[in-house]
């Protein structure tokens, strides 16, 4: 069984028949994306830019992660399973957009840049926990994370428009 | 006037069809919407979770506030600009649309609300004044995700 075929198997499920077919379904699953997508952003913003040195509601890096992360994954797993079913519903076709691939590419990125940061600088969080600015490979890891989420939902509006 | 030939005025100018002829236009600006959506989801949901005791219950109210509401009127700005251009360009498809004005009049009363209510807790709360009802935080939430709900629901009613 190849790529193309699974693609197909997917789309012809009675789960993404009815999303694809139904009246609701799919704009209800979009604006659900939406609302997780917004979550998601809104909440990593806040610690990408506090570890770019912009101050936050708490002074310690560790406290702030420890209050907002948990609703960054918990937007991030609503957003996944709403963007799982927009998905099967036209399996085929999103997997053959350029901008859906890129943008796939760009959250494992953001997934990468995020595991190595817990991996290594902050580690050692409990020597800079309330510097500010935070030290070099702190302030990558916020600015590579910002920037790879904020091209996340470019890329995930265009491919609105070129499917 | 009704709203059809306000829509159909707006649609003859010369901006509208600028922003129509520039085919990059509509997905870029609506991409900044949604990013400013995002900030303003933030900076409730941090604000919101704090007065309803969920989040950083150790912390000062007035310090979360002063926090993330300046960033919530800025998202909002943006929000008004990037609408306003999706809007002039395709008046058709918003001025006649139910969902559009049930976001607006919403938006209205979460920003209404959001000044009324949030924007007192800039100044640290007096020993005597009380604290914020928690429902409410909840309730402003809610609207929130409303609101957007509303907003996609746009492009699928006519």
């Amino acid at each position: 069984m190849n790529i193309d075929s699974t693609l197909e198997f997917l789309a012809h499920t009675p789960l993404a028949m009815a999303i694809s077919q139904g009246a609701m379904a799919f704009p209800m699953l979009e604006c659900i994306h939406v609302v997780a997508i917004a979550g998601v952003v809104g909440t990593i913003t806040i610690v990408d830019l506090r570890l770019l040195g912009y101050r936050s509601h708490r002074r310690g890096v560790r406290q702030l992660i420890a209050d907002v992360l948990p609703y960054t994954w918990g937007a991030f797993g609503l957003a996944l399973l709403a963007g799982a079913l927009l998905f099967i519903s036209n399996a085929p076709k999103y997997a053959h957009n350029t901008e859906f691939q890129m943008k796939m590419l760009l959250i494992v990125a953001a997934a990468i840049n995020m595991a190595l940061f817990h991996l290594t600088i902050y580690r050692r969080v409990g020597e800079w926990d309330e510097r500010s600015p935070p030290p070099t490979a702190a302030r990558i890891a916020g600015a590579t994370s910002l920037g790879l989420w904020l091209t996340v939902v470019f890329l995930g509006r265009w491919v609105g428009f070129t499917l | 006037m009704n709203m059809q030939s306000v829509g159909e005025w707006i649609y003859g100018t010369a901006l509208s069809s600028t922003i129509r002829d520039n085919f990059w236009v509509v997905p870029v600006v609506q991409s900044f919407h949604i990013i400013a959506i995002a900030v303003v989801v933030g900076s409730a949901l941090v604000t919101e979770l704090r007065i309803a005791g969920v989040v950083a219950p150790d912390e000062s109210m007035s310090v979360v506030a002063r926090r993330y509401l300046p960033w919530m009127w800025r998202a909002l700005a943006v929000l008004l600009v990037t609408g306003l251009i999706m809007l002039i360009g395709e008046p058709d498809r918003t001025l006649t649309n139910t969902p559009f004005w049930i976001k607006m009049a919403l938006v209205v009363m979460a920003v209404l609300a959001s000044l009324g209510l949030r924007r007192p807790l800039l100044r640290p709360l007096s020993e005597a004044s009380k604290p914020p009802a928690k429902a409410l935080a909840w309730i402003l939430l809610a609207l929130w995700v409303a609101v957007i709900f509303c907003g996609r629901w746009i492009a699928y009613s006519n």
